[in-house]
């Protein structure tokens, strides 16, 4: 473990990632694991959900992922974004609801103690290959 | 030929994490991930903090910043080791870049860890850094949508600091709503109104913040 000599300057670590792009980065490494298991010589499809809470761009994420892709078995698979909508369960009444907008009370009894069942999944579900 | 996977794309970052976790809480580190959108006042309000804290806590600041350390500069008066990653673009922190900034700490001899993370309100969110707890932080300049708009941050965020409260005469800052929005959000989340640079609602602040600490460098078990 390198400790502190002095305080007279601070350390320096260079990391460099964007967001959609570090998703996409993620998502490829393990799409390969996954085919390299398989003995896929090819990916023709990649299936993702993205809650909406997460606020990832598709179109964004597409260009992302297609540079992600580039010079692996997955570099023609077709990316298939699915959408999850925010779901709430309220602990009081048991109502579930799907709010337009980010309010995170119930909407029949207004209670805040509610348990967010989907909105948040930033997931790989499946892909397809040869 | 279909294969299922359904695995958390982040899988990766959040196995780090959960690493990071583990090393912070045997060490006895309680390790805070401050967000907030660029100029909010993240640093200045870690300056009011190590004020108060640093001399307390053995303490030190991991500074998150696309370019320049001169966040960090402004923190070197208070003689704590600094770690700046610079992402050259990249709009967040993730636990990979926070366990290379690691290494250059003695967290035997740490209590507290300051991670100002980049200035940014949605990516942070989804990259856990194996903190202890995050805090979220915006300013009355900023208009009062911010949490409406960018909901994941204050649905986590264990308080909200709401800074550059000296400044409301100023803008079309509206309290009311602001905390309506809040109560949708996240009802139960504590809100501390601040003026970092004037100093006003800082002891209050940081009152609540030791307890925290307090709680989180307990030794497990």
């Amino acid at each position: 473990m390198v400790s502190f000599q002095d305080f007279s300057c601070p350390e320096y670590v260079k990391y460099i990632k964007m967001h959609e792009l570090a998703i996409a980065e993620n998502l490829v490494n393990i799409v390969k694991d996954v085919a390299d298991g398989e003995k896929l010589s090819k990916v023709t499809k990649v299936t993702v959900c993205f809650g909406t809470m997460v606020q990832v761009v598709p179109d964004l994420f597409e260009t992302a992922f297609r540079a992600a892709v580039d010079g692996t078995l997955a570099c023609d698979a077709l990316l298939d974004i699915e959408t999850i909508p925010l779901r709430l369960r309220c602990n009081a009444c048991n109502t579930v609801s799907e709010p337009d907008e980010y309010c995170f009370l119930c909407s029949k009894c207004g209670s805040a103690d509610i348990e967010i069942e989907t909105g948040r999944e930033l997931f790989v579900k499946s892909i397809e290959g040869e | 030929m279909e294969i299922k996977i359904m695995k958390n794309i982040l899988d990766r970052n959040q196995n780090k994490a959960g690493e990071i976790r583990e090393m912070m809480k045997e060490n006895g580190v309680c390790m805070i991930n401050f967000i907030s959108s660029p100029g909010a006042g993240k640093t200045t309000l870690l300056e009011r903090i190590c004020e108060k804290l640093a001399g307390k806590y053995s303490t030190g600041v991991i500074e998150g910043d696309v370019t320049t350390d001169r966040d960090a500069r402004r923190l070197m008066r208070f003689n704590i080791p600094i770690v700046v990653i610079n992402t050259e673009g990249g709009c967040h922190l993730d636990s990979h870049s926070i366990s290379k900034a690691l290494v250059h700490f003695d967290l035997k001899k740490t209590n507290l860890l300051l991670v100002e993370n980049v200035g940014n309100l949605i990516c942070p969110a989804s990259f856990d850094l194996g903190e202890s707890f995050r805090l979220a932080v915006v300013s009355t300049t900023e208009g009062d949508d911010k949490p409406a708009k960018y909901p994941m941050v204050f649905r986590q965020a264990k308080a909200l600091v709401l800074n550059k409260t000296d400044l409301i005469p100023y803008t079309n800052f509206n309290m009311e709503s602001f905390r309506k929005d809040l109560r949708k959000l996240n009802s139960s989340l504590p809100l501390f109104r601040v003026s970092a640079t004037k100093g006003e609602g800082i002891n209050e602040f940081c009152l609540w913040l030791d307890e925290q600490i307090k709680y989180h460098i307990k030794p497990a078990g």
